[in-house]
């Protein structure tokens, strides 16, 4: 009998291995919680969310439907500017560049109130829902352009010589040897990135954006239970957050087997 | 978790010397600990430590000078409170919507940061007797037309208020008609009216003529008549009868003293000379209102 706690010499775990240490490493956190809120004094209370359960369904919501359109927007931001980093016009490129750099070296937080004050409002961008998109969009975007940019360049050149070599047309190319490979190693980091989106759109509040996380503040300002909404809201982060990080996890296994 | 932090630092407060206490209680804690502490501690052998939750961004109520030490009516307050009844003071920077949980939490003996007095506190927590009195107004777009809060209480019409303050508990209680934006900074609900997004911003008097001599042009400050007037008390844990007895005694003696005078003229004296001109009520005058004790 092996013991239940280690994997095997081949890496192998088998289900109730992993169950059982999954289950103790839970009950261990969940402890340290109990303990801490024992410690600190702190009784929560839940009762406020069979009370506003309607707002919560409909932040929850919001929140969701903000995540999925910026993260088809963001992709649509992030696979041209990848592409466009590389590209042999230099104005082009160095925007590209310059776009990531100052996206990803500030807070979002800072870039929500600088764009919805200042660049929506010369714009006429009006509407909070649309100008939330919009930022996240521009902000998840970067992170996406790092990614495909990582996996463009770590495409073998020979390969594409190699296919050149036995008389594959560009297009080709792109449809055999490119695409197919670029999918298999992004897709597990964009799922991921999916799962950043759905937390980052919590900032979205600061602009009255009312999704998961202004619904919750609301609530605890009018019920004075912060302990309580907060718990709440990060468990329903978790709820949205997990199931997609798993799927990022699936397929990293998955698609690990293409090449 | 910072408040749980709070909470063990106060015990090895208590139980080791008072020379710990600049070190633990950071930055806010060291101007307290020069000030209550380094003179008055000696002479009040074995005193007590009294932990006060402010949110030291209402100035100058609540605020910190240049040098980041916490200043302002309340701090300069509780310090004269704490020299007299033998307490080491020490000031605990907290966000507003923490400051109600960390008495519940015991993180905090009292809070006294420009609180209004409502049931709904009432319920968590225990009030003293009334220190100060405030108004509601309204900081209108200028381009707006908006004179009056029945103006402003139209369908179409946007009314910015900060999550969870008084203005929000009006807005909601009063402006069925008009559509309620809730943010978290008061400079963003400044910024939504002076751009034109929100019509109104609704916030104590004090803070709407601020931000109205500060955007002079895009906005105009509205005073809303018949609205029952606003109490500030100094909260406590629930059932700390003692403290809540040292302060009422202490606020009573304050307002008979000339404490609140010295107080104004120290902070507020522009702002004084601005209220009276305006007709606004000002926030230690209670003798004009003692008809309508029971609003809050």
């Amino acid at each position: 009998m092996r013991n239940p706690f280690v994997a095997g010499p081949d890496g192998r775990v088998t289900p109730a291995q992993a169950v059982a240490s999954y289950l103790i490493v839970c009950a261990a956190v969940i402890g340290f919680f109990w303990l801490s809120l024992a410690m600190a004094g702190i009784a929560l209370d839940f009762g406020f969310v069979a009370r506003f359960r309607q707002r919560i369904a409909d932040g929850l919501l919001l929140t969701l439907g903000i995540s999925a359109a910026s993260l088809v927007a963001s992709l649509a931001i992030g696979v041209p500017v990848a592409v466009g980093q590389g590209s042999r016009v230099l104005p082009v490129r160095y925007l590209c560049d310059l776009y990531v750099k100052l996206i990803r070296g500030t807070p979002l937080l800072a870039q929500i109130y600088l764009f919805f004050y200042i660049v929506g409002t010369a714009w006429g961008v009006e509407n909070r829902l649309v100008a939330g998109v919009i930022i996240l969009s521009v902000f998840s975007g970067a992170y996406i352009a790092e990614i495909v940019r990582g996996s463009l360049s770590s495409l073998d050149a020979g390969q594409l010589e190699a296919a050149r070599a036995v008389g594959f047309t560009r297009a080709q190319v792109l449809r055999y040897v490119v695409v197919p490979q670029l999918v298999s190693r992004t897709l597990p980091a964009l799922t991921g990135q999916f799962a950043s989106i759905v937390k980052d759109s919590s900032l979205l509040s600061v602009i009255a954006v009312i999704e998961l996380t202004q619904t919750m503040q609301e609530i605890s300002a009018s019920t004075f239970n912060l302990f309580g909404t907060y718990f709440v809201l990060a468990g329903l982060y978790l709820v949205l957050t997990l199931p997609i990080m798993f799927v990022s996890r699936w397929f990293e296994r998955r698609l690990s087997y293409a090449h | 978790m910072s408040i749980a932090n709070a909470a063990f630092s106060r015990r090895a407060l208590i139980a080791s010397a008072v020379a710990a206490a600049a070190a633990t209680a950071g930055v806010s804690g060291c101007s307290t600990a020069s000030g209550g502490a380094g003179s008055s501690a000696g002479s009040n052998a074995g005193s007590r430590t009294l932990v006060v939750g402010m949110e030291l961004a209402y100035p100058p109520f609540e605020t910190r000078d240049d040098a980041g030490e916490p200043t302002g009516v309340s701090v300069t307050f509780m310090r004269d409170f704490a020299e007299e009844y033998g307490y080491d003071l020490r000031i605990e920077n907290m966000g507003f919507d923490g400051l109600i949980p960390s008495l519940q939490t015991a993180s905090a003996d009292c809070v006294m940061s420009s609180i209004t007095i409502t049931d709904e506190r009432e319920e968590q927590v225990d009030f003293t007797d009334p220190y100060a009195v405030a108004q509601l107004a309204i900081l209108a777009n200028a381009s707006s037309g908006i004179s009056s809060i029945d103006d402003l209480n139209q369908a179409g019409r946007t009314v910015a208020v900060k999550t969870g303050s008084t203005g929000d508990v009006y807005a909601t209680n009063n402006l069925d008609q008009a559509e309620i934006l809730r943010l978290a900074d008061e400079s963003a609900c400044v910024t939504e009216v002076s751009q034109g997004r929100a019509d109104g911003f609704l916030y104590d008097q004090l803070t709407i003529y601020r931000n109205q001599l500060a955007n002079p042009d895009t906005t105009v400050a509205v005073y809303i008549p018949f609205q029952d007037p606003e109490y500030w008390g100094i909260a406590v844990q629930q059932g700390d009868d003692e403290l809540r007895e040292e302060l009422n005694a202490f606020i009573a003696e304050s307002k008979r003293n000339g404490e609140f005078d010295k107080l104004t003229e120290t902070y507020l004296a522009d702002e004084k000379a601005a209220f009276d001109e305006l007709g606004f009520r000002w926030f230690f005058d209670f003798d004009e209102g003692s008809d309508a004790g029971e609003g809050a």
